[in-house]
């Protein structure tokens, strides 16, 4: 069950103030990688809301932020919208996209899930990539950025949207976590340990289902728009398979079940990415590595590795004497 | 309250319940017995609504529900507990009765608020574990309290949702004795006016608590009668005991 411990409130408050003071003092590229990392920690904090806390292990949530970002680019340049409202519609587009998808894949379960939900992103990304009117295989170009200036905010410079972005993580995660919080989300983790005796108690156990799976579509919807505005040009490729793979590995290497933790995951998958290229190629295999040694050290995630190291701390310091009086 | 009209229901060849029909009048405790596989779990899941059955009704204060979904039935008031413990493992005691109780109190889906924090909740939950003995287990995690614990739990779910029917399939299995004394002084303190349906091995308890009998063997109804008659029933003794020429 999710409840915002203050370690969570530490780490959380610390990131977003690393992340604010990497923002004003790095060069152009660490902005950007910056930016391309808060842009993954969204998605993967949505995969977290239905994988960590109800079980649905999606292979499509990849796909659904790339049709968020095609929907808002549609929206923006074929036809006409502002970037604000288009922001709004693509949220609600992608959570209703995802609520049917998550209303039709509610009634498989395991691996029958995952490759349904792998084959919805496949059917998204092939109607992209054959859809002339998408701009095909060449992607679409042009894409605007939201104006902010009426605030002193200029989203076509770096800094600026890095902070724009690191603000939509935190609004997601509040969003997110407020769900998880509310009766919908205690039910969802309720379901993932025993959908038998939550439809015996007559709880709506594919409505929740659904509405988590659309929630976390709205988040999608947001992430797909950031995407598009960051490099005002988008293609296929946003919606492939291994995209939805990739976010999965973040969500694991971080932590799955614990919100935070695929930030942190997000974090540590982008920098090492670009940290590991600069020596080789092969950083596909270093993070391969890396993830099997996550896995197999309890698939608790950085994340949770470390909360286990503070409570053993904490067990520590308390003595052997309350140890005993506690049990 | 709970009438059931020749319910049949068939896997393959195998009839597991043929034709069963009984009425529970409200308040009433009604023991179901019958030797193992003679169809009482399969019959409970047909009340439920987790097996359909082939033929046959049921209706709860006269409302039919044959073809109801399970969510449908418990929302009516329908509840049950399981042979083998069907909980949350991984949450504690008091997530467990709070999931439940949040369905009585039309807080399962709410969205923002917290359903485990709303007052009417912490009282259902709070009133649930003092009927089950398990106030003092509340903070505990399910996957690390023992066995019995467990079993008071799978239960007190049960009655956190304030069900009209409570169906208990084998509440005491598995436990020792002084667990099954436990389990009848809990018996003994449910409302008088909750409909209980049990299906129990334990032939001390199951004539303690009991108001009435109905005897499963083949999926047929053998016997239907009060514990005094089924205690002198012939038919009983052999069913459990079997005969002379058995030996």
């Amino acid at each position: 069950m999710f409840y915002q411990t203050p370690l969570r409130k530490v780490i959380m408050l610390a990131y977003l103030l690393i992340c604010s003071y990497v923002a004003m003092t790095a060069d152009y590229f660490g902005v950007e990688i910056l930016t391309e990392l808060l842009i993954l920690a969204i998605i993967a904090l949505a995969l977290d809301l239905v994988a960590g806390f109800g079980g649905m292990v999606s292979l499509c949530h990849g796909a659904l932020s790339g049709l968020g970002a095609y929907v808002f680019a549609t929206l923006c340049t074929k036809l006409g919208l502002g970037a604000g409202e288009s922001i709004l519609i693509t949220c609600v587009v992608t959570g209703m996209i995802s609520w049917l998808i998550g209303l039709i894949c509610s009634k498989s379960h395991g691996i029958y899930f995952i490759m349904a939900t792998l084959a919805f992103g496949q059917m998204a990304y092939s109607f992209v990539f054959e859809s002339s009117y998408l701009g095909g295989d060449n992607g679409m170009a042009g894409i605007p950025r939201l104006d902010l200036t009426p605030i002193s905010i200029d989203l076509f410079d770096s800094t600026h949207f890095a902070l724009f972005s690191l603000f939509c993580l935190a609004v997601s995660y509040w969003f997110i976590s407020k769900v998880l919080s509310s009766g919908l989300g205690r039910s969802m983790v309720g379901i993932m340990y025993s959908e038998k005796r939550s439809r015996a108690l007559g709880q709506p156990v594919t409505r929740i289902k659904a509405n988590i799976f659309g929630l976390s579509g709205i988040i999608l919807g947001l992430a797909g728009a950031l995407s598009a505005q960051h490099f005002m040009f988008i293609s296929p490729s946003l919606l492939s398979w291994t995209h939805s793979g990739e976010v999965l590995v973040v969500v694991i290497l971080g932590g799955l079940g614990t919100l935070i933790g695929p930030i942190i995951g997000a974090t540590a998958f982008v920098v090492l990415k670009h940290e590991i290229s600069n020596y080789t190629d092969h950083w596909h295999l270093i993070v391969g590595i890396i993830l099997i040694l996550v896995v197999m050290g309890g698939a608790k995630g950085i994340y949770g590795m470390l909360e286990s190291y503070i409570e053993q701390r904490k067990t520590k310091a308390a003595g052997p004497e309350r140890v005993l009086s506690e049990e | 309250m709970l009438e059931v009209n020749k319910l049949s229901k068939h896997f393959g060849a195998l009839h597991v319940t043929r034709d069963v029909s009984m009425s529970v009048a409200k308040g009433e405790r009604r023991v179901i017995l019958g030797p193992n596989g003679a169809g009482k779990t399969t019959l409970f899941n047909q009340l439920v609504g987790e097996y359909a059955p082939d033929s046959g009704s049921i209706k709860i204060n006269n409302e039919d529900v044959t073809t109801w979904s399970v969510a449908k039935r418990a929302n009516f008031g329908l509840s049950r507990s399981y042979q083998q413990n069907t909980l949350f493992d991984g949450l504690t005691v008091a997530e467990n009765l709070g999931l439940a109780a949040s369905v009585k109190a039309n807080k399962s889906t709410t969205l923002w608020r917290d359903s485990l924090t709303s007052p009417d909740v912490r009282a259902l939950v709070k009133e649930t574990a003092a009927q089950v003995d398990l106030t003092p287990h509340l903070n505990a995690r399910v996957s690390d309290v023992a066995y019995g614990i467990r079993r008071q739990l799978e239960v007190g779910i049960a009655l956190a949702t304030q069900p009209r029917v409570l169906l208990m399939d084998e509440p005491t299995s598995g436990v020792g004795p002084e667990m099954i004394g436990a389990f009848h002084q809990l018996l003994k303190r449910l409302p008088e006016d909750l409909t209980i349906v049990i299906i129990e091995h334990d032939m001390g308890l199951a004539f303690d608590v009991a108001d009435s009998m109905t005897v499963l063997n083949y999926g047929e109804v053998v016997f239907e009668g009060s514990p005094d008659e089924a205690g002198q029933s012939k038919l009983l003794q052999e069913i459990y005991l079997g005969t002379f020429e058995d030996a």
